[in-house]
């Protein structure tokens, strides 16, 4: 689906990313573990198409086009979606509007006829359910007056609405407590499916007591320092991150 | 009709430089530039029939010819503004006219006077259609709302380009105990005309007098509001949303007197500027010795969507008095990256998703707009100027 190479990514003429190489297929499920200002969040926002970030060298094909070519909304249209680490406010715009605006600009896209009003709805509200998000959020304005939880499952819940076939859940685990984040943890797994790959991004194993992975990788200083299964995640919570960045500094 | 002896009467009446405190930020150039150095001289051309395009339930009122399109409710009266009608509506003390003033009553060719008489309810809103002219045209208006009358009045200032013109008009509003005005004013001129607005307005106890003002179109367009708080109790709201692209230059100048104590006033304006357009906007609160328990607030947010758009801020406190609650604030920014690339990823193409930030921006004055059909036209009107493709 997706296939990253030789990336090298600079942010205000700082390198961050130093030749990643990553390929993720549909129906996986991967984990991207590493200390603060190792570069995953970078990564993630590359996929997405932010702005502020310079690739230096090394490509990122995605279902054989390349990414970097496309501008955000294009990304959305193909199928990518980036849950934010923090989700913006967005005063004035009405969260319900926002998801309909996205469905139908990307079913144009795909030349299908755009939902009608009544179809939205009631897909929007099953939506809902899954993250067991109030109903009465849906006729707010984007995450405003939501609490950090909330926040975290309106993202979710937008990915549910858009049923994306490459997820980044950038540290949606973070600031969740326990029930919160089981609520969260619940409903991506009720987004897995064969033909969806989901990257999830954090530096805590908490999420993955949830949610299996299929690939744990570990990143530190701008590079992948190792690659393995779930059991990678369980070594990296009972040791930490220091026997990696040893080796790596040895190396 | 009264009589257009101008060019005597404009003889004194230079026309306002940058120098003048007042004028700083508006030249009135370019209107010298479009109709000529005698421009007041400019026969003004009949309204080219264009309805306005509000279609709203109302008693319609045309401006240009002091006629209604049906009979008047009971307690309504409308007749043709008369030289002695300065009487009923002048507020002491005697002028100095300021610029604004002097050029409406020097140029004067019509205008109408309508009167409510107290205890009127409506149930319709009273639409006043200025459709524009070429040339230059005056108009003097007077609107007197009765004791414990309650009015809506929507003011449409419309028309479309068949050359250049201005518009020049003073409008005298009183307010009597505990009448209630809701004041809709839409400019919606066309790009080549030129519009100079003046509202005074004086208010009695316990009225409330609550002005929307949508400024969207005019090559330039100036609007003067004075509003003196007479008695106490007297509540004023300001709220303004200007929309400007092109070169289009819009200034508002507000003056709110609180002459007695225990009044209360607001004001919010946003504005939003794109391409070369200026704005300038200036709220001046003046509280008088006697005007115990004033409550006044004012703020002002400023959305420039292009890094040549400008805007002129300035809030003007003169407090004479300490027993007051003056609050101000003004802000002048960016539409939000953040905001962007959320609304991007989720698969709104950029152009639509900084329309939408953009009318996000609006929203908190839209939402003051009680008549649903006209929160509708504004904010069509607000679309149909935004950028498409950026």
């Amino acid at each position: 689906m997706i296939k990253i190479e030789n990336l090298h990514v600079e942010v205000d003429g700082k390198a961050i990313l130093k030749g990643i190489n990553l390929t993720i297929n549909a129906g996986e499920v991967h984990a991207i573990m590493g200390p603060n200002g190792s570069g995953k969040s970078t990564l993630s926002n590359v996929i997405a198409g932010r702005n502020g970030y310079t690739v230096t060298q090394g490509s990122i094909r995605y279902f054989d086009q390349d990414l970097l070519e496309m501008k955000p909304e294009e990304r959305a249209w193909a199928g990518i979606f980036l849950a934010f680490q923090y989700p913006v406010e967005i005063p004035g715009v009405n969260n319900t509007y926002l998801l309909k605006a996205g469905v139908n600009a990307r079913r144009r896209q795909q030349g299908l006829e755009e939902l009608d009003a009544m179809d939205f709805m009631q897909m929007v509200q099953e939506k809902a359910r899954l993250v067991e998000l109030d109903p009465a959020f849906l006729s707010r304005s984007v995450n405003v007056g939501f609490s950090g939880g909330e926040k975290k499952r309106n993202e979710i819940f937008q990915m549910a609405v858009l049923e994306p076939k490459l997820a980044l859940l950038d540290e949606t685990d973070s600031g969740l407590d326990i029930d919160a984040l089981r609520i969260v943890a619940g409903g991506i797994n009720k987004l897995r499916n064969p033909e969806r790959a989901i990257v999830m991004i954090t530096h805590y194993q908490r999420l993955l007591d949830y949610i299996t992975p299929d690939f744990v990788h570990v990143l530190a200083n701008g590079e992948i320092l190792t690659s393995g299964d779930a059991k990678l995640a369980h070594k990296l919570e009972k040791e930490g991150y220091d026997w990696l960045l040893e080796k790596d500094t040895a190396a | 009709m009264l009589t257009n002896n101008a060019p005597q009467q404009l003889t004194g009446i230079a026309l306002p430089s940058l120098q003048d405190e007042d004028w700083k930020y508006t030249s009135l150039s370019p209107l010298v530039a479009a109709l000529g150095a005698a421009w007041w001289q400019q026969r003004a051309g009949t309204p080219v029939a264009t309805p306005s395009e509000l279609t709203l339930d109302s008693i319609r009122i045309n401006a240009a010819t002091a006629s209604c399109d049906r009979a008047l409710p009971d307690g309504v009266t409308l007749r043709p503004w008369r030289e002695s009608d300065h009487g009923l509506f002048d507020l002491p003390p005697a002028p100095p006219l300021p610029y604004s003033a002097k050029l409406a009553r020097a140029l004067a060719d019509g205008g109408i006077c309508l009167c409510i008489a107290d205890g009127v309810e409506l149930e319709q809103p009273i639409l006043i259609t200025h459709p524009e002219a070429t040339g230059s045209s005056a108009r003097l208006h007077g609107i007197h709302i009765g004791a414990g009358t309650n009015a809506t009045l929507i003011d449409h200032f419309h028309g479309v380009a068949t050359g250049a013109g201005v518009g020049t008009s003073l409008c005298q509003i009183r307010l009597q105990a505990n009448a209630a005005l809701d004041h809709y004013r839409i400019q919606q001129n066309s790009a080549s005309h030129f519009h100079l607005g003046r509202i005074e307005i004086g208010q009695h106890r316990d009225s409330r007098y609550r002005l929307f003002a949508a400024e969207l179109g005019s090559a330039l367009s100036r609007l003067d509001l004075v509003t003196t708080l007479l008695e106490q109790g007297a509540e004023c709201t300001l709220n303004g949303l200007m929309v400007l692209a092109g070169r289009q230059h819009a200034d508002h100048h507000l003056h709110i007197n609180h002459a007695a104590p225990h009044c209360r006033s607001r004001v919010h304006y946003r504005t939003v500027a794109d391409d070369r357009a200026r704005v300038v906007f200036n709220g001046a609160v003046r509280v008088a010795k006697g005007a115990n328990g004033t409550d006044s607030a004012q703020t002002n947010a400023n959305l420039l969507l292009s890094k040549r758009a400008q805007v002129d801020t300035k809030p003007e406190l003169e407090i004479y008095n300490d027993d007051v609650k003056c609050a101000h604030g003004a802000t002048v920014g960016q539409l939000d990256a953040e905001q962007l690339f959320y609304l991007q990823s989720r698969g709104i193409a950029k152009a639509e998703a900084r329309q939408l930030l953009t009318i996000a921006f609006a929203e908190a004055l839209l939402d003051t707009v009680a008549i649903p059909e006209l929160r509708k036209v504004i904010e069509q009107a607000i679309m149909a100027k935004l950028p498409h493709g950026a």
